[in-house]
């Protein structure tokens, strides 16, 4: 019941937010199909690479599109709803989290979901167009739509945990911002051209092996153990943010920060 | 001038404090390099392969000397920082300052991006000699006509980014406009040398500003010819008056435009 609760205010959150940005018409229009554009120029990229080989890491063209679907529609949702977990760091450095503690609801939650990126919508339109061009079946759709789900629970949860490090060490913000970076820069890459070191530290420090790759393993060839493993992880990268930011709060101590919220 | 040479030179200065945040910034370039490198070898299925005129090192190199000259500019938050002072009024403290505020840009971005175009240059020729085991080769009178190359691609980057940051005195927001600029570069100029387009695309290209921002300075670096040098250098001194008259224009414009309300 609690759980419910906390997601209707989360959706409630976010629909105010996005009528707000909606004042500008322009401004959110242009965000939105600038996104699409700037998504879609990277097909121009696999268009010249599969021209070379016909293969890249072991991925077709149609895999490397879907693997672009699942990353840009995952990665929507999270900018989309969560905005704010990219910017946890700051919120803790400058006490800005003062706001949230005062409320009723839980506090990471009310921190991270209290605004939307409207560019992220864009995203979220662009993997769907994606999926549906290069990829659609109606089996698939649901497991494309909770991997979407899954995958985008997964880096919120990954940038809770690195930003919730501003709670032990000050100026953490870089290496939070860095790893966010890094995930998206290897996520719409195939695994197979990475070799060694850098293909385990791609499912065990950047966890991209549940983001990216087994879902789509899952996606072209069915398998239930995979799929449960990337669900098991979903919820296990949760909790773990929530005890990571929840034992960080205990140290939260403020700042003299001073601002009035209207 | 002496006025933009102590702008330049007091950026600088205050760069100097925040060294540790260049290195730092230096981990993003080494993992983009570090994912090309991999894309590369894989493409290249042996050492000794050509694609388009290219060996798998030169592809390399080239994508290295691209990314120095694309992150120095940290372009995103300069453009951010023009389209702020447009749409906050604190351009109107510019105004009666006695320098062009197009200049003040221009010589401040230079002094903090002098630092970090030296720490990543020499990081990148580090980081080239790891992965790939030696340097493209090219003697000193070359390489420092290269590095001239790549400063004036930086003084042609940065016009470019701020002449879409002075597009806040028409549209609210331009980061959009970034997006698909970055984009534009990164895949015309910075991923893939022109040789990878085909005919007419490839010509295009090498009247745009790709040619003179990012494929002319690694083309250099990657196989130097002084008939190619000469061509590069006085496309990109052409450009350099093109992108500051339209820097001028759309300024003088704007500001006729300008109303600040309060203070």
């Amino acid at each position: 019941m609690e759980v419910r609760k906390e997601f209707k205010l989360m959706f409630t959150s976010a629909k105010y937010a996005l009528m707000r940005e909606m004042l500008n018409k322009v401004t959110f229009f242009s965000n939105i199909i600038f996104m699409i554009l700037n998504n879609a120029s990277f097909i121009i990229q696999w268009i010249i690479l599969y021209s070379i080989k016909d293969n890249v890491g072991g991925y077709s063209f149609k895999m490397v599109m879907l693997l672009w679907a699942l990353a840009s529609f995952s990665f929507g949702i999270s900018h989309f709803f969560f905005k704010r977990a990219y910017n946890l760091s700051n919120i803790i450095m400058n006490g800005s989290l003062d706001n949230y503690l005062v409320q009723p609801k839980n506090v990471l939650l009310s921190a991270i979901s209290s605004d939307v990126d409207v560019s992220a919508i864009g995203d979220i339109i662009y993997g769907l167009i994606v999926y549906f061009v290069c990829g659609f079946s109606i089996d698939t759709f649901i497991l494309f739509l909770i991997f979407g789900i899954t995958s985008s629970l997964i880096i919120t949860s990954i940038a809770v945990i690195v930003g919730s490090l501003s709670f032990w060490f000050t100026k953490s913000e870089g290496f939070a911002d860095r790893m966010n970076n890094m995930i998206t820069n290897f996520a719409t890459y195939p695994e197979g051209i990475f070799r060694g070191v850098i293909k385990i530290i791609l499912y065990t420090i950047i966890p991209l092996g549940v983001v990216s790759y087994i879902p789509i393993q899952v996606l072209t060839n069915f398998n239930l153990i995979n799929f449960l493993i990337v669900i098991g992880s979903c919820i296990l990268f949760i909790i773990f943010a929530f005890i990571i930011f929840n034992r960080g709060l205990k140290r939260y101590s403020s700042t003299n920060l001073m601002i009035a919220r209207i | 001038m002496r006025k933009y040479f102590y702008i330049f030179k007091t950026e600088l200065m205050s760069n100097l404090n925040y060294v540790f945040n260049v290195l730092f910034s230096f981990i993003g370039y080494f993992i983009h390099i570090l994912v090309f490198f991999y894309l590369w070898s894989y493409i290249y299925s042996d050492s000794s392969q050509v694609i388009n005129g290219y060996s798998k090192s030169q592809m390399i190199w080239y994508v290295i000397i691209t990314e120095v000259i694309w992150s120095v500019l940290a372009g995103r938050s300069f453009c951010r920082k023009i389209s702020e002072d447009v749409k906050s009024g604190n351009i109107t403290y510019n105004l009666n300052k006695p320098y062009s505020y197009i200049g003040y840009l221009l010589s401040s971005k230079m002094g903090e991006m002098s630092i970090s175009f030296v720490l990543y240059f020499i990081g990148a020729i580090i980081l080239g000699l790891i992965f790939l085991g030696s340097l493209p080769s090219i003697n000193i009178i070359q390489f420092i006509i290269v590095l001239l190359s790549c400063i004036l691609a930086c003084i042609i980057s940065a016009f470019l980014i701020i002449i879409i940051g002075l597009f806040a005195f028409y549209i609210e927001d331009t980061g959009p406009f970034y997006w698909v600029y970055s984009k534009v570069i990164l895949i015309f100029g910075t991923i893939f040398p022109i040789e990878f387009f085909p005919g007419i695309l490839k010509n295009i290209l090498s009247y745009s500003p790709i040619y003179v921002v990012s494929y002319g300075p690694a083309k250099l670096f990657v196989n130097f010819s002084y008939i190619e040098s000469i061509k590069i250098l006085i496309a990109q001194v052409i450009y350099i008056i093109i992108t500051y008259l339209l820097c001028l224009l759309i300024y003088k414009k704007g500001e006729k435009r300008l109303n600040v309300n309060g203070g």
